[in-house]
């Protein structure tokens, strides 16, 4: 369905996406509005354009590929891997820029090469806007949720603030707060006497209280969080907070989210600062080098990539990669892609299914042509 | 220009308003009937009363097509997106208290901070197959205080008009955010409000919006004075 304000290489795009093996995908501009509110939160609620059907269905307009690609590929039950492409509008309420505007990119579901299929992606969206911006220098933002993660396990931080700095991670101001409030905890106190009685005791008394509590007062012990569910997490936090930070773990994080350096020195960097801090960060780090060495295969210039160790994306379903390109010089992302391993089973799909991908910003790279 | 100023058609709101802009020296007449939903200023033919709902005031007050308002803070800050922009807070009139507060159950023994919340919305998913459900008729401030003051993404709003405090216990919703003045409701209902989780305190404001028109228009400060001074 040709539109007439389509931008003008969108054929091109097309071919070069064929070029590639993808096969195009279309997909409904209206959609279901629950699968993208529960994937990126509430938030989004005000970022995009929301309706209702006839029976109350909340709907909203496409506001982006990825989640409509996995869903569709999950109801087609077709096998993996599938590698997917897409070119159409989406719809966002922005600050700056039009509020529809043409997003293209490619989704690999499937793959199971995780460093092979990580360097595709990463390369497929730096060729395509070579090709689109001929003889302008691109530049490229890489990291890697993977890496992080295991540097927060290896430093030995109890299990809660684990989860919290994972959850934060890409946030740079949550992820201060964290690193804060880490520095200085804060005792828990405020029980009531026999309360404190049963907290001394062992957990099946403090679960017994909690569900005969519940049910004197009318809530299901099962509709929402369980009596053990509460119990398990008093104690641990109570455990949290009588335990003493190590001074020397919270400089390591804050060390190894300051660095940021071309990718080709990445690796070297990374083991270096594991040995000097003598953490055991083995199996993240040879998945990065693997990908480090996969992006060198198919010869990407590794001194166009950067590695920044705090660049993430604060939401529950990427899993590894991500990575935003740029034209040199200039912070208009024009391609964002990344690793979301975790999106297809929370969309319902019944087994794990690896996922990698990028998406284009038409409108911003209409732009950059036209300049 | 006429200067309108919409005040609440019924209850203590209405009582309440009409006292103080007596006290101002701006005692209101209703036009016609007691129960007209029009009236004027005694003294001042350039004031037009509108009597509406508290909440359509907040929406006259974002249109511009009042230029004062007799409203709660919560309406306004609920109804309007970038409120500050669209309207000023005149005065605070000191009635109608009610604060805007994120509420548990309190059998949450471990749950006593929004930071508390926070991990329990991140591992609600994995745990329940569900994101942590709120249930609100406040969308925008839940969004604004949970989202951008304190971080916390995973949840799901649940609309609720009424009886919000009933839905943790009946399994609609596992917490709220909802309006409370003394607290006894949600005691009554097993629930417990977060020390760092009130929203807003609020109460019944004389707002002005923010309009063109208003400057170097005399009237206007005048008002506002004349209702400050009354406080």
């Amino acid at each position: 369905m040709p539109l007439i304000n389509m931008p003008d290489f969108a054929a091109k795009l097309l071919d070069d996406f064929a070029a590639r093996g993808a096969l195009r995908i279309d997909t409904p501009v209206i959609q279901p509005a629950a699968p993208f509110l529960d994937m990126a939160g509430e938030d989004l609620r005000r970022r995009i354009f929301l309706t209702e059907s006839e029976t109350g269905e909340s709907l909203c307009l496409r506001p982006e590929f990825t989640i409509p690609v996995c869903l569709r590929h999950i109801e087609s039950a077709t096998g993996t891997p599938r590698r997917y492409c897409y070119l159409g509008e989406v719809f966002r309420q922005r600050r700056d820029g039009e509020n529809e505007f043409y997003q293209a990119g490619i989704e690999d579901l499937g793959e199971t090469a995780i460093a092979a299929a990580d360097a595709r992606a990463v390369n497929d969206a730096v060729q395509i806007i070579a090709g689109l911006l001929p003889g302008r220098p691109l530049a490229v933002t890489l990291g890697d949720q993977a890496v992080f993660e295991a540097v927060v396990r290896a430093l030995g931080l109890p299990g809660g603030w684990q989860k919290r700095l994972i959850q934060a991670f890409g946030n740079t101001a949550q992820i201060e707060q964290i690193l804060l409030r880490l520095a200085s905890p804060q005792p828990v106190t405020g029980f009531a006497p026999d309360l404190a009685t049963l907290l001394g005791g062992d957990e099946a008394a403090l679960i017994e209280h909690i569900d005969r509590t519940m049910q004197e007062t009318g809530y299901s012990t099962n509709a929402s969080r369980s009596p053990r569910e509460i119990a398990t997490r008093l104690k641990e936090k109570l455990s949290l907070a009588e335990t003493r930070l190590d001074g020397t773990a919270l400089l390591l994080l804050c060390e190894f989210l300051s660095l940021e350096l071309p990718l080709g020195e990445a690796s070297a960097a990374l083991a270096g600062f594991a040995d000097a801090a003598g953490l055991s960060l083995k199996g993240a780090l040879a998945g990065f080098e693997e990908r480090v060495a996969a992006l060198a295969d198919l010869g990407i210039d590794l001194s166009r990539i950067t590695y920044r160790a705090a660049f993430g994306r604060p939401l529950d379903y990427y899993t590894g990669l991500v990575f935003e390109v740029t034209r040199a010089g200039d912070g208009a992302v024009l391609a964002g892609g990344g690793r979301f391993d975790r999106l297809l089973t929370l969309l319902g799909a019944r087994e794990d299914i690896p996922a990698v991908g990028f998406s284009l910003w038409l409108d911003r790279i209409e732009q950059a042509r036209a300049r | 220009m006429t200067i309108t100023i919409a005040l609440p058609s019924k209850g203590r709101m209405k009582e309440d308003a009409a006292a103080i802009f007596e006290r101002a020296g701006l005692p209101i007449v209703a036009v016609g009937n007691e129960r007209s939903y029009r009236g004027r200023v005694e003294g001042w033919d350039d004031i037009e009363i509108a009597f509406l709902s508290a909440s359509e005031i907040s929406r006259e007050i974002g249109n511009g097509s009042v230029d004062f308002g007799v409203t709660g803070e919560d309406l306004v800050r609920e109804g309007l997106a970038e409120a500050d922009r669209r309207m000023e807070i005149a005065a605070r009139l000191g009635f109608g208290h009610a604060d805007v507060v994120v509420a548990v159950p309190e059998i949450w023994l471990d749950v006593d901070s929004m930071a508390d919340l926070g991990d329990v919305a991140a591992d609600f998913r994995a745990r329940h197959g569900r994101r942590l459900a709120i249930a609100t008729k406040y969308w925008r401030l839940t969004q604004q205080f949970f989202s951008g003051s304190h971080g916390i993404q995973l949840y799901r709003i649940v609309e609720s008009l009424g009886a919000t405090e009933g839905a943790p216990a009946s399994g609609s919703a596992d917490i709220i955010v909802d309006i409370t003045s003394t607290g006894s409701t949600l005691k009554a209902n097993h629930l417990k409000v977060l020390p760092d989780g009130v929203i807003l305190k609020s109460e019944a404001c004389l707002v002005r919006a923010r309009k063109q028109a208003h400057e170097g228009d005399q009237r206007i400060g005048r008002i506002i004075e004349a209702i400050r001074g009354a406080l």
